[in-house]
């Protein structure tokens, strides 16, 4: 099976890194495609950690979407196409009212006395990519 | 050749049997008046998250002081406490001695204080200056007493109350790096509200990201940090806040004052290092430093703060926003800190 | 399979003689550019092109099987083990492959088993992740190799000039 090696590259090599080339060139189209492998942008609702509803945040626009947990009542609206907030709730604090509109992957509305938690995944990630937020 | 393949065999059984199996376990937790996030990377990892929500619990029904039966309502109740054990004791003379570093800035007998202002149970209200005058006679922690082994006791001054809510987290966060060590995780975060502890870095190898809200803007951020092995403690007057006849009162008091801090800053931001495993695992470390300093350096102001950073003898670092729009950054955090776009700060970095 | 004492010791050099090269591509710190731990340059290739054509391919297998074996051993992680046995049996099935083709060169059959050992990382990357997020850096990856796959040609190449008049590979 051992035998001596040709030493001198030839046209055939040249059909090799053609060929590498061709499948990297592929595997470009295919897999940074869109930018957006990771999916579509989704909402997750959690409460008391665990999940109770996933949606797109576009279908908010047909009719927002109403949670009960813990004693308190909160409604989620669309807001600028890709964005959601609560709209309402009857929870004493309001801070989930408060926050606002969140549109992009990674951001969440909390809504502490209901234990409810909205959170955005997927989509293309915030061009700041951070993994926790502070403060 | 036979030899060989058993060689061979013997290594491929020893490398499974070291080798280790990471999981990823995630949980979501509602305690201490915030949501927590923790996430663990390891072989041990659904053990490592059930352990910390166990663990905050127990802290929680130990150190808040809305529970009737905690360690705390306790203490304010009777006065005193007899037979501490190592672990609550010693957060408590660590609170004293932040007291003093800080010269009062931050103050566990701060509590009477945020009860009239209705910081403790919702019921917000701006108390008149003479009760507040009575009032600020008390805060002072250097009147609680602390006798150590055998009595391990606390003795409160007269009338006095504390408040843990200015460190609770951040002891809750030594409390998980030490969990985590517990369960041999490699990887990990947990953030709980304006707190962040993380262990290693992301399971791809790269550094936690981890963005400073813009306290002018609720969905904006005002800074990103990228960090490893660290904690990262932020406090600012946007986060609990009522109004009144159109003023904005935070729930960051000035034990000098009685009122809500006016020093300037929006927000503070403290850094240190983790504690690393060697670390006694129920002491409070630099988690509970963090969460002091971010109160305190937020009393203090600009100026105040950034002294106490170069001669206050702690090793942390800083990000300050202030409110004529600019981020303080400290030198040691140049090099792991990027700017945000259109976040209308200026930036700059001192050292 | 009957070892002579020539080819035996042959084996056993080449052995070593590839996990320093594994040892010497942790100072090429990869994981800058790409943020997946494990994944090397692949510059052990070299010596699984050399055995390949010097001693066939039955003891290049048992090289490389050495080598990755070894080297997680000493780098002590079961990560290390997949990613080097995914990648260099990747690489040494596609060169046992090419180098049938009697057209090719040798810098052909290292260009195209770089490829293979690369697309093999990716596979391993994808599998100890458990995502399929590491394809991202495919297409880099197959670039890379074709600079790699060079080196390794040019490399095995000398190696090849330089022994050709000594009695090791006859």
């Amino acid at each position: 099976m051992k035998r001596f090696p040709e030493l001198k590259p030839n046209f055939w090599d040249v059909i090799v890194v053609l060929a590498v080339i061709a499948l990297a060139a592929l595997s470009a189209m295919t897999v940074w495609r869109g930018g957006t492998e990771t999916g579509t942008l989704t909402a997750v609702v959690t409460a008391d950690g665990q999940e109770i509803d996933r949606f797109a945040p576009a279908d908010l626009l047909d009719a927002p979407r109403t949670y009960s947990y813990n004693g308190v009542t909160l409604t989620v609206a669309a807001e600028d196409g890709n964005g959601l907030r609560v709209s309402s709730s009857d929870c004493p604090t309001q801070d989930c009212v408060r926050t606002g509109t969140i549109s992009r992957s990674g951001q969440s509305i909390v809504c502490l006395p209901a234990r409810i938690v909205i959170q955005l995944i997927g989509g293309a990630a915030d061009s700041s990519g951070v993994d926790i937020v502070i403060g | 050749m036979k030899r060989f393949s058993i060689l061979i065999l013997t290594l491929c059984l020893c490398l499974t049997g070291c080798g280790k199996q990471t999981t990823e376990a995630t949980a979501q937790i509602f305690a201490m008046d915030t949501v927590m996030e923790v996430a663990a990377y390891g072989e041990h990892a659904e053990q490592a998250v059930k352990y910390t929500e166990k663990r905050i619990e127990e802290l929680e029904n130990r150190l808040s002081r809305t529970k009737a039966h905690s360690l705390v309502s306790g203490l304010n109740r009777d006065g005193s406490i007899r037979h501490l054990t190592y672990d609550y004791w010693n957060l408590i003379a660590r609170a004293k001695e932040y007291r003093d570093a800080t010269n009062g800035a931050f103050d566990i007998t701060i509590a009477p204080v945020m009860d009239a202002w209705g910081f403790t149970g919702d019921s917000f209200r701006v108390p008149e200056q003479s009760e507040l005058d009575t009032l600020l006679k008390k805060v002072n922690s250097d009147a609680i007493q602390m006798l150590g082994s055998p009595s391990d006791s606390v003795t409160l001054g007269e009338g006095q109350a504390i408040d843990l809510g200015g460190i609770a987290k951040g002891y809750t966060s030594d409390c998980v790096e030490a969990v985590f060590y517990d369960h041999e995780i490699e990887n990990g975060k947990i953030s709980l509200g304006g707190n962040v502890f993380v262990l290693g870095t992301k399971p791809d190898g790269s550094d936690w990201r981890v963005g400073i809200k813009d306290p002018r803007n609720e969905s904006g951020l005002a800074a990103i940090l990228s960090l490893r092995d660290a904690y990262a403690i932020t406090s600012g007057g946007y986060e609990r806040y009522f109004e009144e006849n159109g003023k904005t009162y935070h729930h960051i008091i000035d034990p000098a004052t009685g009122y809500p801090a006016d020093s300037g800053l929006l927000s503070v931001t403290v850094v240190a290092d983790a504690n690393g495993p060697d670390q006694e695992w129920v002491l409070p470390g630099n988690g509970t430093m963090c969460d002091a300093f971010s109160t305190a350096l937020f009393v203090m102001g600009e100026e105040q703060a950034l002294d106490f950073w170069r001669n206050g003898g702690y090793d942390f670092d800083l990000v300050l926003v202030t409110e004529d729009g600019r981020v303080v950054i400290t030198a040691g955090l140049a090099d792991r800190f990027e700017e945000v776009k259109d976040s209308g700060y200026t930036y700059e970095t001192v050292s | 399979m009957k070892l002579t004492t020539k080819q035996l010791t042959l084996c056993a050099v080449l052995t070593a003689l590839a996990l320093a090269f594994s040892y010497l591509e942790n100072f090429f710190p990869l994981s800058l550019a790409i943020p997946i731990p494990g994944i090397k340059l692949g510059l052990a290739n070299i010596v699984t092109v050399f055995a390949l054509y010097a001693l066939g391919p039955a003891q290049a297998l048992l090289i490389l099987t050495g080598r990755c074996l070894l080297g997680a051993v000493f780098a002590g992680n079961m990560n290390a083990l997949i990613f080097s046995l995914l990648g260099g049996f990747s690489a040494m099935l596609v060169m046992i492959l090419l180098s049938r083709s009697r057209h090719l060169s040798i810098y052909g059959v290292s260009i195209g088993g770089a490829a293979a050992h690369n697309c093999g990382q990716i596979a391993a990357a994808c599998l100890t992740l458990g995502s399929m997020a590491p394809l991202y850096y495919l297409p880099i990856l197959l670039g890379a190799s074709l600079i790699t796959g060079a080196v390794t040609g040019v490399a095995a190449a000398c190696l090849f000039r330089a022994l050709v008049h000594t009695n090791i590979l006859r």
